[in-house]
């Protein structure tokens, strides 16, 4: 008998089904090994899959959802899904299947939809009846802003305030040179004591 | 931005529990939040909420806001304000679960 949980948010729910881990000595309401997964957002097709695509799926629609809120060009793409902003209101979603032959499948879903269906992967990612086993994706996106995702290494924080340091101790001490000209004082004695 | 003439620096401690009381302020919010934004999905069907919220808003600004500054002017233009209040929203909506405290500290930290 497998495991069932939900976790629902507003117009969005996501169906685990599976079964404990039996060798850690887990509980019998513990969901340790996903056999299907079910995403049903109101109005739209029933998204469902394998383990090995829950894991990309959702890595996809956090690393979208923080590239939306970061003034970033929000775009993702990977070999199983690609997501991209229409506009500010409306994202489109690119599932593609596995299996050869299949169309893929594309839903446009607005903030609220995007929001609610991060809620539920939250409190998937938070509830302790379910382990997930983090899977390696490979993505495809745009060199900059995966730079920017992995690590914001500002050069020019790092390097312009050593550069105004260095500026501005030259202007600062630039300005010595009108107040004190020794060649100009020898040059008027010269004149002054024509010798 | 603020009408004030003290300029008072927040502590840490005075940051983090802003950030809890805007966490929980926004678990509770969240279902407002959430029409806001589906108002502004369908504008042409559904416009009074975000309407309403806007022209809130709009007072609020200028009720607590030194008007006179070139940032609080842009959120008082209404074809301006849009990016950024849905963009607010959305960050509070996606920092609802129970380690949002540490996710929208997250992404204050990152701006």
């Amino acid at each position: 008998m497998q495991n069932k949980l939900s976790f629902h948010q507003s117009s969005v729910s996501l169906e685990i089904i599976g079964l404990p881990d039996y060798s850690i000595n887990e509980n019998k309401d513990q969901i340790s090994i996903i056999s299907q997964w079910k995403l049903t957002i109101v109005d739209k097709p029933l998204i469902e899959g394998k383990i090995e695509h829950l894991g990309p799926i959702m890595d996809a629609f956090y690393i979208y959802s923080n590239l939306l809120i970061k003034n970033e060009i929000p775009i993702y793409e990977s070999k199983l899904i690609d997501i991209k902003a229409d506009n500010l209101h409306l994202h489109n979603i690119v599932l593609k299947s596995s299996k050869a032959n299949v169309k893929p499948l594309v839903l446009k879903i607005g903030n609220s939809l995007l929001s609610d269906t991060i809620n539920c992967f939250d409190q998937l990612n938070e509830s302790p009846k379910v382990r997930i086993k983090k899977t390696d994706i490979t993505t495809n996106i745009p060199k900059k802003l995966r730079f920017g995702l992995n690590k914001k290494v500002k050069f020019f924080n790092f390097f312009i305030p050593p550069f105004i340091a260095i500026f501005s101790l030259i202007l600062f001490s630039s300005s010595f040179i009108y107040f004190y000209s020794p060649f100009e004082n020898i040059e008027k004695k010269e004149l002054i004591n024509p010798e | 931005m603020r009408k004030s003439f003290v300029n008072n620096n927040i502590k840490l401690n005075e940051f983090n529990a802003l950030i809890k009381i805007t966490v929980e302020l926004a678990k509770y919010l969240y279902p407002y939040m959430r029409d806001i934004l589906k108002s502004k999905e369908d504008i042409e069907e559904n416009s009074d909420i975000w309407n309403d919220f806007n022209k809130r808003f709009i007072e609020l600004i200028k009720e607590r806001f030194n008007v006179d500054s070139m940032k609080v002017k842009k959120l008082l233009n209404q074809s301006e304000n849009v990016e950024i209040i849905i963009r607010s929203l959305l960050i509070l909506s996606f920092c609802i679960s129970n380690q949002g405290y540490q996710k929208l500290k997250n992404f204050l930290y990152d701006f």
